[in-house]
């Protein structure tokens, strides 16, 4: 604490951080239970001494926050306003496939456009953190984690305004079969959206939860939409529960996305996680996972497509802390133009943790002489009795299959889609379902075919 | 003519390969390239193909009736020129099916043809199925992942038979294969031949040549062909190896 105190704050930054506190304290004056205003308030401070992270902060070396920083962004759920939105404007966003749609616009929840909460299937209950911070008891819940939450820069930003999000509870043994699905749509210039997430599976229950990040476009703003997505996750998964999640973050190229995640396994409970990273200039999807029981299964996998200059960020720290957990990783990057990739993973095994298995494999495919990837896989091991390996490798595409796919007619952009697409599928495919997984694979494939991946210059010779 | 090569002279990292290499094929013919190892027939084939590692200084190569350099290697898969390769490639996470579609219907596209779907494709992948004895699930997996050195020498023509070229380059086909499957590239290659399609067959063994009795044989030797025949000359170089030949030329 005393360090944080001392870091020397740029301007910039601190106008950035008194406009956040100013929103913060607007948000505090309006209705809501003390614990909210106490937790909101506490947030506060630490902006006030730490704001944001610099170049000099390792975890964000390549992640580098100067524009975000610029940036004065409005939040969203002070002053809400009509958006106008149909449904048949936001179709586009919706999947093919049956789910409980909740979806938010601008980071605020729109009933209208969301299934009716009230006719849920047996065991399923959701609450919205706006009502819960007002008057629910159930408020509890998204304060429980509050020094953890706090304990990421974003998390605190997220935690000084906390008054949107949904809270997902699933009954001990019962199975929902739809998944849920969260729309986040930004439409405006210049809006953050804060969505404070919590979500309960009870004991040998099981939940598929479907979260999609995107920008509506309208012909003004072709370019993109300068906006910014944050959210926190609180995730608690109880003894023998699974649960399966899928988060695609396609936002337009201007904007920024910064996604904790603080997941808590107990025993024999699966987590089966994918991350899709296709849009924002900057984006930063984070996984906190603790395995706080024996015999815990899970697979947190990331598929990420980035040109231009974007930069992705996709990060886990899994801590494996008793007997026979096994945690599975495959994150892939497809890195063009002047992109920059991320990936930074955390394997920890405590010293009780012994039969642990843990895998993390990072691989990456770089389209262009300028795109960059930094990773860094890394075990901390006190057990004696583990099995657990990382592996890192970073490529450029294999010009003897472009070859060959040419030979037998194929244009160069065509081969290189195609073996591109081949490469992000291993991890697509990791989404155990069907429906799901051909969504995914299908948004990835229309980004591909959209053709900015790939210089079309070179098609012959 | 179908192929004219006139004096063609290549080279990669600036080291010269092809010295001054003259070729003619008529439509319908097939041609044999014997050689040692190292003389340059891979390379000749995968100048021809438009691989561009190579860097072509010298000479000309027409192909029915027009520049073949000056097409990039997708253009000239699409008029009609085919290269089953000496090493076919691993392409993890596409499907052979997938892939063989895609090459079709581009092909089919310069044709001004319409393009096949699965089912479409389906039904005109049958025959030439049969005709290789392909197993099916070689067709679902990824092309060439985990196939046999035989299995993917097998693939390579029965991608030749989908796309039916005017001009197929095969680069030691025969290598690798066994007894059975050399009779089954043999019968899928004597199933292609017709008035208007050519091959060139580059080999080390007379046995595949056995079966599809070639009308010329010619032997390439640092960068040049130095010696063309018929089918004899196939004979002469089981009796004699090569030594003679390069003496001669000398
Ligand atoms: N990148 C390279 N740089 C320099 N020399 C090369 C390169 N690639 C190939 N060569 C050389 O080119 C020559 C011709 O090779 P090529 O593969 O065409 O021979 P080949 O006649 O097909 O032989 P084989 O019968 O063994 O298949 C060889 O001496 C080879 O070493
Ligand atoms: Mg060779």
């Amino acid at each position: 604490m005393l360090k944080k105190n001392t870091r020397k704050i740029s301007p910039m930054a601190k106008a950035a951080v008194s406009h956040y506190i100013e929103a913060s304290e607007q948000l505090n004056k309006e209705s809501a239970q003390e614990e909210v205003v106490a937790c909101r308030t506490r947030a506060q401070a630490l902006l006030l001494t730490q704001a944001f992270p610099t170049l000099r902060d390792e975890a964000w070396q390549y992640t580098k926050l100067v524009q975000f920083v610029q940036n004065r962004f409005e939040v969203a759920h002070l002053t809400p306003q009509q958006h106008g939105l149909t449904i048949r404007e936001v179709q586009s966003f919706l999947p093919p496939y049956q789910a409980i749609k909740l979806i938010f616009v601008d980071g605020v929840l729109d009933k209208a456009l969301s299934d009716d909460c009230t006719a849920l299937p047996k065991g399923l209950s959701i609450e919205f953190t706006r009502e819960a911070v007002q008057s629910s008891s159930e408020v509890e819940v998204w304060l429980e984690q509050e020094d953890l939450v706090n304990s990421e820069p974003f998390g605190v930003l997220n935690n000084a305004l906390l008054a949107e999000g949904f809270g997902l509870k699933v009954a001990e043994n019962m199975a929902i079969e739809t998944p849920v699905f969260v729309l986040n749509i930004q439409t405006k210039l210049n809006q953050i959206s804060v969505l404070s997430n919590r979500v309960m599976v009870g004991k040998n229950a099981e939940l598929t939860l479907v979260e999609h990040f995107v920008t509506l476009l309208n012909e003004a703003e072709q370019e993109g939409v300068e906006a910014c997505t944050n959210v926190v996750t609180v995730m608690d998964i109880a003894e023998s529960a699974r649960v399966r999640q899928v988060v695609l973050q396609q936002q337009s190229d201007l904007g920024y996305y910064f996604h904790n995640q603080f997941i808590f396994q107990s025993e024999q409970s699966d987590f089966n996680s994918f991350y899709g990273g296709l849009g924002s200039q900057l984006s930063r999807h984070q996984n906190h996972l603790f395995m706080n029981g024996e015999r815990i299964e899970n697979s947190q996998n990331s598929a990420c497509l980035a040109h231009q200059k974007q930069l992705v960020d996709s990060r886990t720290n899994t801590q494996h802390t008793q007997e026979w957990g096994a945690s599975r990783q495959l994150h892939k990057f497809v890195l063009a133009d002047s992109a920059v990739g991320v990936f930074d993973g955390m394997i920890g095994v405590a010293r009780a943790a012994q039969k642990t298995d843990g895998q993390m494999d990072n691989k990456n495919l770089l389209l262009s002489n300028t795109a960059k990837m930094n990773s860094k896989p890394q075990l901390e091991i006190y057990a004696d009795d583990v099995k657990c390996s990382h592996g890192c490798a970073t490529g450029q595409i294999n010009q003897d299959q472009i070859f060959y796919l040419q030979a037998r007619g194929i244009s160069k952009p065509k081969a290189t889609e195609m073996i591109t697409k081949a490469f992000l599928m291993e991890s697509v495919e990791t989404i155990d379902r069907k429906d799901i997984q051909q969504w995914v694979a299908q948004e990835f494939s229309e980004a591909l075919l959209s053709g900015a991946y790939f210089k079309t210059d070179t098609a012959t010779e | 003519m179908l192929l004219t090569i006139e004096n063609l002279q290549a080279e990669i990292d600036e080291k010269q390969i092809l010295k001054g290499l003259n070729l003619d094929i008529k439509p319908g013919e097939i041609h044999a390239i014997m050689g040692p190892n190292g003389a340059g027939k891979s390379t000749l084939a995968s100048v021809l193909a438009g691989k561009d590692a190579y860097e072509v200084t010298a000479g000309s190569v027409m192909f029915d009736g027009q520049d073949l350099l000056e097409l990039g290697p997708e253009e000239r898969a699409r008029k009609g020129l085919f290269l089953a390769f000496q090493y076919p490639v691993e392409i993890p996470g596409v499907s052979n099916k997938l892939f063989m579609q895609t090459a079709v219907n581009a092909v089919r596209e310069e044709q001004g043809l319409l393009a096949l779907d699965m089912f479409d494709f389906d039904e005109y992948a049958k025959d030439k199925i049969e005709l290789l004895e392909m197993r099916p699930d070689l067709l679902e997996r990824s092309v060439n992942v985990g196939f046999s050195g035989g299995e993917k020498k097998r693939n390579d023509i029965f991608q030749m038979a989908l796309l039916q070229p005017k001009l197929c380059i095969l680069d030691e086909t025969d290598s690798g294969l066994d007894i059975d499957a050399l009779r089954l590239v043999a019968n899928g290659i004597n199933a292609l031949r017709s008035e208007s399609r050519s091959f060139i067959v580059v080999t080390h063994y007379q046995r595949l040549l056995d079966y599809i009795k070639p009308d010329f044989v010619h032997v390439l030797y640092d960068g040049k062909i130095i010696k063309s025949g018929g089918f004899e000359l196939v004979h002469e170089l089981e009796e004699h190896g090569y030594d003679e030949i390069i003496q001669q030329s000398k």
